[in-house]
């Protein structure tokens, strides 16, 4: 195969967010270390006004429908990329926010962990974006290297460097597989590009290597059985690493399967639909359960997570454009209900010093305000009316069960009563216990800032989502073809993930 | 100005309790000002609505239509028919009702407003809901204000208290999940009702989602799925099933009702009195308005079901209260026993029982919602649910007292208050199809009687305590007013019930003709129509009925 490396200013771009990102990352890295003097918060603000004019520019692209494919299709800016892009930034940018107190935890390099956030930006920007199973590698990996760093920056912590390595260790084996999994794929298809696999025979080196691809990618959403990393190292990881660990690579990941899954394999269908249901009932169960004995807050969301994926992987499963649609929304609502929820849990922990659960009794007593918003980011991650949480499932179990998946329905429907224990005990503990020390809690500027704009998204997504849902269900006209089962090959020609 | 009643009234406590989220707590007699006028203004909108609903005119009136969202065919469509609109108006009255009785309340203020109004906001919006989407999203919204306004404002009971010791200790904190015998906390039970109540609102979620895929019509309105869609064989059997249990637990039938007597025994008066007085309604109505508008034939074929449950909720229910010694329970006992005559109004699918049932969902609204606010008032003063140790109060508070007389008398169904007109309207309309169930629910109401007079003896009578020579009356006009309130409604319909009976008839004809498939009265030609002799049910009606119904 070739590559044409004439670019023209046209090509540039599409490229243009990604570009002006990478050369402000470089600004924020000089100005770091050219500047003694420079306090951190100002690298955080000239690091989030480096995104909010890459937000503006996607916004620009949106409006006007600029899209189109680069070196050799390897790079694709259409809709869906777009949406999934902000939502990146969007995540990247309350993480910042997230961070400006935090930051003071580290001993050293407080400047760089600004240049390492957005350089994971800017790596998960390039994966919603890469359409070929080249880019697929490279874009993944970029990702992940800086979150390697990001995981264990409490240098002191032991639970953090746990963390780090365990993440590291586990993140490198997936590598592995991924790379395994591109080599089979490629040498049975001769083909990189999802779009040009459409078609090709199934044969047992193509499944094997789609499968070991498919099991990298549940490492990076935390499916289960993929799902053994997320508990440590969200629990180790510092909070706003957590808090980005938790939705931004997520995101990303969807972006590719979805690419993967409804381009590359739309025609066998029917066969892995299989594979997501099973994945998708496992990851909903097991993280709603496990979830229930847990007793610290990091790792009930850790948990909370692993099943919010399950519901996720519900609209995969359904495989058609309104499936997509409903996997957008869905995480967006999840991006300002979790968002919101680790802003809380960092507004507290940096009064009491810890995220134990216990810790937060009697919070509705010691801060009104921070106790509403956790009661709202939970209910909305129970999917409770009328918050954005309970569209976001409704959505997703519209279009499950117009493709008839009635058992993932119950199973999901049956996960959201089990999942209202834990999200409610928390609640208790807010609302009805009474506080061990009544002390008030402060809450800080950026940390403010951050629990507005989730409370304000998850109440305006919940209330009025006609703008949101149309703004996905455009985003991915490009599946408008999916209409149906694809029933054009029987399951029997084709084994994939069966 | 006209047109949008509804959203008046839905609104009104929307606004308040956002509007409450911007006053502080100290200025107390603000925040109850809010509340009470968002109450106010939402009952004053209803009590218009009650009055201008055209019986006459029958159907959906007041009709609200928003479009919400194109791609899965939902838009906010309200309108109220004959059913809708006295529970409305019980839900506003119980609610303003409600602030007054919690006018005490100490801690906290401004939040258990908030969570007061939305909840009665929430059932509000149910019982005005023309699509299946708000109706499950107004449906689930009013669960969560109740776990907070149970946890924080509830109490826990005698027995829960009483294990102070260490081996008590351990058992109050691992209380079994399911069975614990009357020691609740008031955590146990705000959790019990939350994911009880939820396990079956998603199962009622699964029979609406199967009506929206299987209609085919990618809407939710239930106007259009009541014309359009036609369900039949296993599928419709399994709807019917989903939906009916789903809703049934909430209203509570029989198996499914052991949340909410705990539920009741841990809430704050007013949430007990919404609770009993319109959130367990929101189960019949929304069988009534999901599975007697959508799925008629299935009604008609497996209604039997709710005929058979019906006798335990009324005879388990009425045995329990009797025996129960903290009034909270017996009252809460009680409701569910006499939701069984509700179900058994529903089951027999006449006109006549049908509209007592509905009638009997808003007369059971005011006698329980007595019932409750001075069980409250005697907590108050009391710091005691527990009958044995209580007594001779009537001395201490004879206002109190003689309202609880009239309370028991309307639980009762004594002539003169409402209650009597619909009891006796399901027994005369049930008694063609289920004797036996009638029989039982004659019974049920000596056993009310019994239990009733019961605790009325044990709270009120006999010698008195001397510690409780401290409590209080109702004097002011802010305590006495809910109640008088109360009773004034409850007695008023039981003397001109000619309004609520044309308004309910007109709701409930088309859907039982629908159901039977007999032509309703009021659009048969050679029949006047019905809401010009309202009090006496047509002979044509029966006659007409009588030729289709099986004996």
């Amino acid at each position: 195969m070739t590559f044409s490396l004439t670019l023209s200013v046209s090509d540039l771009l599409l490229l243009l967010p990604e570009l002006f990102l990478t050369a402000w990352l470089c600004v924020v890295l000089i100005v770091d270390f050219s500047f003694k003097r420079i306090v951190q918060e100002q690298l955080a603000y000239l690091s989030i006004l480096g995104l909010v004019i890459t937000l503006a520019c996607l916004a620009w692209f949106d409006m006007t429908g600029i899209t189109g494919t680069l070196f050799g299709k390897m790079f694709v800016l259409d809709r869906m990329a777009i949406f999934f892009k902000v939502m990146i930034l969007l995540a990247t940018i309350l993480v910042i926010l997230l961070s400006i107190d935090y930051v003071h935890r580290f001993s050293f390099f407080r400047g760089e962990y600004y240049f390492l956030v957005v350089m994971s930006a800017l790596g998960m920007m390039f994966m919603t974006s890469a359409n070929d199973l080249l880019s697929l590698f490279v874009t993944l990996e970029f990702a992940t290297f800086g979150f390697y760093v990001l995981v264990s920056y409490l240098r002191d912590d032991m639970a953090s460097n746990e963390a780090g390595l365990k993440f590291f260790i586990l993140g490198v084996f997936a590598a592995g597989l991924l790379a395994y999994g591109i080599s089979l794929v490629y040498g049975e298809t001769g083909k990189l590009v999802f779009s040009e696999m459409i078609g090709a025979a199934p044969t047992t080196g193509l499944v094997i290597g789609f499968l070991l691809i498919f099991a990298a990618l549940g490492f990076k959403i935390g499916a289960v059985p993929f799902h053994s990393w997320i508990p440590d190292t969200y629990h180790g990881a510092p909070t706003p690493v957590t808090a980005f660990l938790s939705i931004a690579p997520k995101v990303a990941a969807f972006a590719i399967l979805l690419r993967l899954f409804l381009v590359a394999l739309a025609t066998f269908k029917p066969a892995w639909a299989l594979l997501i249901v099973a994945t998708s009932i496992l990851s909903m169960t097991y993280g709603n359960i496990v979830a229930i004995a847990q007793r610290n807050v990091k790792r009930l969301l850790a948990y909370s997570g692993i099943a919010q994926v399950g519901n996720v992987l519900i609209g995969l499963a359904a495989g058609t454009k309104m499936g997509t649609d409903s996997i957008l929304f869905y995480l967006l609502t999840y991006l300002f209900a979790n968002l919101g929820a680790f802003a809380v849990i960092m507004a507290i922990s940096n009064a009491v010093g810890s995220d134990e659960i216990e810790d937060y009794s009697g919070l509705n007593r010691r801060s009104p305000f921070l106790a509403f918003a956790m009661l709202i980011f939970l209910l909305s991650l129970a999917g409770v009316p009328p918050l954005a949480g309970f569209i976001g499932k409704l959505y997703i179990f519209v279009a499950a069960i117009k493709e008839g998946l009635y058992i993932l329905i119950t199973v999901g429907l049956v996960n959201i009563v089990v999942s209202m224990y834990y999200y409610l005990i928390v609640v208790k503990k807010m609302y009805i216990n009474e506080p061990l020390d009544s002390s008030p809690i402060k809450t800080t500027g950026p940390l403010r800032a951050v629990i507005y704009v989730g409370l304000a998204g998850t109440l305006v997504i919940g209330i009025y989502p006609q703008p949101f849902l149309d703004w996905a269900v455009a985003a991915t006209l490009m599946f408008s073809n999916l209409l149906g089962p694809a029933a054009s090959i029987p399951v029997s020609v084709a084994p994939f993930g069966g | 100005m006209v047109e949008y009643t509804l959203l008046i009234i839905l609104f009104a406590p929307f606004v308040g309790a956002l509007a409450l989220i911007f006053v502080s707590n100290r200025q107390l007699s603000l925040v109850r000002g809010i509340a009470a006028g968002s109450a106010f203004v939402s009952l004053i909108a209803s009590v218009y609505l009650f009055y201008a609903y055209d019986p006459l005119k029958g159907g959906y009136q007041f009709i609200q239509r928003i479009e919400w969202s194109r791609q899965l065919g939902i838009s906010l469509h309200l309108g109220v028919d004959g059913i809708g609109t006295p529970l409305v108006l019980a839900s506003s009255i119980l609610l303003f009702a409600g602030i007054f009785v919690s006018w005490h309340i100490k801690d906290r203020v401004k939040e258990f407003y908030i969570w007061l109004l939305i909840l009665a906001a929430a059932t509000i919006g149910v019982f005005m809901s023309l699509d299946l989407f708000f109706l499950y999203f107004f449906y689930e919204m009013s669960v969560i204000p109740m776990y907070l306004l149970l946890g924080m404002w509830g109490s826990h009971t005698k027995k829960y208290l009483e294990m102070t010791d260490a081996e008590g200790l351990k058992q109050r904190d691992s209380v079994g999940f399911i069975f614990n015998f009357g020691a609740n906390s008031k955590e146990y039970a705000a959790m019990k009702l939350v994911l009880f109540l939820s396990a079956f609102a998603v199962a009622a979620l699964m029979g609406i989602l199967l009506i929206y895929k299987f209609s085919g019509l990618n809407t939710f309105d239930i106007l259009v799925l009541r014309e359009q869609a036609h369900f039949s064989g296993p599928l419709a059997t399994l709807i019917w099933l989903l939906i009916f249990f789903g809703f049934a637990s909430i209203a509570p039938i029989w198996p499914l009702h052991s949340w909410s007597p705990v539920g009741h025994a841990a809430a704050p008066a007013a949430t007990s009195m919404l609770h009993a007085g319109v959130l367990m309604k929101l189960g019949h109505f929304s069988i009534i308005r999901v599975a007697f508008e959508i799925l008629p034939e299935t009604t008609r074929e497996l209604m039997p079901i709710a005929a058979v449950l019906c006798i335990f909720s009324i005879i388990y229910g009425g045995l329990v209260a009797y025996y129960a010694k903290d009034t909270k329970y017996v009252i809460g006992y009680s409701s569910s026993s006499h939701m069984g005559y509700v179900f058994l109004g529903m089951a027999a699918l006449d006109y006549i029982s049908l509209s007592g049932a509905v009638i009997y969902m808003f007369a059971h609204a005011m006698a329980t919602g007595m019932l409750f606010a001075m069980a409250g008032w005697v907590y108050d003063q009391t710091h005691t649910r527990d009958i044995p140790s209580l007594g001779g109060l009537s001395n201490r508070m004879p206002f109190i007292s003689a309202a609880f007389v009239i309370g028991c008398m309307a639980s009762i169904g004594m002539p003169g208050t409402v209650n009597f007109i619909a009891e006796v309207m399901i027994i005369v309309g049930s008694w063609n199809k289920y004797p036996f169930q009638v029989v039982v629910a004659v019974l049920g109401i000596v056993l009310t009687m019994a239990y009733l007079f019961k605790m009325m003896r044990g709270l009120f009578y006999g010698s008195m305590a001397e510690k409780y020579s401290h409590s209080h009356d109702a004097v002011t006009v802010v305590d006495r007013m809910p109640l008088l309130i109360m009773i004034t409604v409850s007695i008023s319909f039981g003397i001109f019930p000619g309004h609520l009976y044309s308004v309910v008839r007109s709701g409930v004809d088309p859907l039982i003709a629908r159901i039977t498939k007999v032509v309703p009265v009021a659009e048969h030609p050679m029949n006047l129509p019905h809401a010009t002799s309202p009090t006496v049910p047509t002979s044509a009606s029966r006659e007409a009925l009588a030729k289709v119904t099986p004996r």
